[in-house]
């Protein structure tokens, strides 16, 4: 469920959640689901989605650390993120059909595998919003919370690989607002809280244009300036870098 | 990607604002206070009950007389959690020129407390300090014509004062405002009595800044020694180009007989560089230099062996002021089998910790996390224990030899493969 904006660099969010029993039925949870792919565009919107280039700004704010952002994916296999920062230096990540690497100028070049390999490849697909049902085989509607004062369903999605992710949808709008789960990162497993808001039009698609996430006691926001939307890719930009290429090698060599 | 920076501990000194406190004082406690509550890896900081802490020194903020008192409630408060890395930093600190006394401006003298007396352990090439002679061994007697000996002697014999506090006092009364200068009295190498006035200039390196953290000066020296390849830097800091340089050294070593990363000095910084560095020297995966706990989490902090390694012999030299992520790297090393250790036992502050603003300009430090090195010990409190037990003294500096790096080139020698 955009994910993919989402689980780049984790974090945790302390929101109190109000606990209320609904008197009518609760929606299913596929019914949820299928409400959020038709309010943020529809099937179709989704289907015409075959590359995009995201602009944006991510910042560190207890830190005093900004920098920015550009994302790129294409259909059906090919996702670039990368974060510049002044202090840090390049941060980038990437799948690029069935190999899901990273590589920064502080922890250098690396392969992700098992989980956070599956996770990695579940979230890069352009089409993993409107094609949940092969991505999640598990989905449950698990009642009402309120958040920020508006009535949320809580939905647990659960992959066949990987940790299950709960999205909050408001009951009005039928957005995702939150999201939690916990992220299998080389690090170890993470917990994460991500508040999504301020969606906006980009190219026929609603999509969070503020995202802010939490883990432990740090806090990352993101925010996406603009879409280009179907442009043409030079599949270069989503080359393995020479150092991630090297790692390949000698993984392939073995 | 997030919670793997640590930050250099920082012995905060210094200045003054001359104001009664302020509702803003009283806001920065109340950010203080709750950031430990709410952040501190512990649900029960230090083992204290929280609240009380704050019923105790919330009144003592809100009558003190000035900010400066204000500042000192508040990092008494911090002192009971007998914690490293919590910290409130003066807003004046944040100024890259201090012109009040006390200031970045340095005359290029490093200096260690040896057998009680502040000796000059090395002098920056090209300083002022350099240009009128000041060499290594030399003993530093007095400072604008007040004794050092009463404040060696004073903190040596509080056992909260530990070395690198005290070095950095020391060092605090070597520096002052740029383009200012600084009489000082020293003992040459035939103990005869010099005094010498040093202009003081800007810290070797570059100026660096990393978010909240003040700027600070960074520099990167690489050089061989002999077949054997020596680096050293002051912080792990300026990530782009002290990365880079590091690199540059691993890629311009392949056929160096040993390396050594002399992390003497050095206070740490950016945690994850600890991890970033040790990619170039161990060729195995999901190694572990140590894990850190936060208070819902444990990040372990894994090594990616690079693509292009340095295999040989790995010495890492550490004295009394390596912290934080020196001691972090050093540890874990060792702990790995990776290196050998030379030097003293290292500061024993090694806590992740952020740094944010405060309502009343000030900075706060706090760590969010224990650390334990892979060798299952914390090495806060504790530090690292080097494998070899080398001390600087007086002597070998006068006599040119620094014993730390000639043990370290001694064990590399000897470990060349027939």
């Amino acid at each position: 469920m955009n994910r993919r904006v989402f689980l780049v660099l984790p974090v945790v969010l302390p929101v109190v959640l109000h606990i209320c029993f609904a008197a009518d039925p609760l929606p299913s949870a596929e019914s949820i689901l299928d409400r959020y792919v038709q309010v943020t565009g529809g099937k179709q919107a989704y289907e015409k989605r075959k590359s995009e280039i995201a602009h944006g700004t991510v910042e560190f704010p207890a830190l005093g650390i900004k920098g920015s952002m550009t994302r790129y994916a294409a259909e059906p296999d090919k996702y670039y993120y990368t974060v510049d920062i002044q202090a840090i230096g390049k941060m980038e990540t990437g799948v690029i059909g069935p190999i899901a690497w990273e590589n920064s100028a502080i922890l250098g070049p690396r392969l992700k595998t098992g989980v956070e390999r599956a996770e990695a490849l579940r979230e890069s697909s352009l089409s993993a919003t409107v094609d949940w049902r092969k991505l999640y085989p598990k989905v449950e509607n698990q009642g009402i919370e309120t958040i920020d004062g508006e009535e949320c369903f809580k939905v647990v999605m659960t992959p066949a690989e990987g940790q299950p992710v709960i999205g909050y949808y408001q009951k009005k709008s039928g957005l995702q607002v939150k999201l939690t789960t916990v992220a299998s990162t080389q690090m170890g497993d993470v917990p994460v809280e991500m508040i999504a808001s301020d969606y906006k039009n980009f190219g026929g698609i609603l999509e969070p244009a503020k995202v802010v996430q939490k883990a432990g006691p740090q806090e990352f926001s993101m925010t996406i300036e603009r879409v280009e939307v179907n442009p043409a890719i030079p599949p270069e930009t989503f080359a393995l870098p020479a150092e991630v290429r090297k790692l390949v090698d000698k993984s392939e060599a073995k | 990607m997030t919670a793997r920076r640590l930050i250099p501990l920082f012995a905060a000194a210094l200045s003054a604002f001359g104001q009664a406190s302020t509702q803003l004082d009283l806001d920065s406690f109340e950010k203080v206070w709750t950031t430990i509550r709410d952040k501190h890896w512990q649900v029960k900081p230090g083992g204290l009950d929280w609240l009380a802490i704050r019923d105790e020194y919330r009144p003592r903020v809100k009558s003190a007389a000035s900010h400066d008192e204000a500042r000192a409630v508040m990092q008494e408060m911090l002192g009971r959690l007998k914690q490293s890395h919590f910290a409130i930093i003066p807003a004046t600190l944040y100024s890259v020129v201090d012109d009040d006394g006390e200031g970045p401006g340095t005359s290029g003298i490093d200096t260690r407390v040896l057998d009680g007396h502040a000796v000059v352990t090395s002098v920056d090439p090209g300083s002022p300090a350099d240009k009128q002679g000041v060499r290594p061994g030399w003993q530093i007697e007095r400072t604008r014509g007040i004794d050092l000996a009463p404040l060696i002697e004073q903190g040596r014999s509080n056992p909260a004062v530990h070395e690198l506090q005290l070095t950095r006092a020391v060092l605090a009364r070597l520096s002052g405002p740029i383009g200012g200068t600084l009489e000082a009295t020293f003992l040459d190498a035939s103990n005869k009595t010099v005094t010498l006035t040093l202009g003081l200039t800007a810290p070797r390196g570059t100026l660096s800044a990393f978010g909240n953290l003040p700027a600070q000066h960074v520099w990167f020296e690489n050089k061989r020694l002999g077949t054997t390849a020596y680096v050293r830097f002051n912080l792990f800091l300026d990530l782009p180009r002290v990365m880079a340089s590091f690199q540059q050294t691993i890629d311009n070593c392949k056929e160096c007989d040993g390396l050594i990363v002399d992390l003497r000095g050095n206070p740490g910084g950016i945690g994850g560089m600890a991890m970033g560095m040790a990619g170039f020297l161990v060729d195995k995966p999901n190694q572990l230099l140590g894990t850190m706990y936060l208070r819902d989490s444990t990040l372990k902090f894994v090594v990616n062996p690079r693509a292009d390694i340095f295999s040989g012999p790995v010495a890492v030299l550490v004295d009394g002021c390596s912290a934080s992520t020196s001691e972090i790297f050093a540890g874990g090393l060792k702990d790995l089998g990776r290196a050998r250790v030379f030097g003293t036992p290292t500061a024993a502050a090694a806590l992740p910790s952020a740094f944010e603003r405060l309502p009343n300009g000030d900075g706060f430090q706090y760590a969010v996390a224990n650390y334990v090195s892979e060798g299952g010990q914390p090495l806060e409190g504790l530090g690292v224990t080097p494998d070899v037990r080398v001390e600087l003294t007086r002597t070998a500096l006068l006599a040119g030899h620094d014993p730390v790096v000639d043990a370290a080139l001694d064990w590399i020698r000897r470990s060349k493969k027939p």
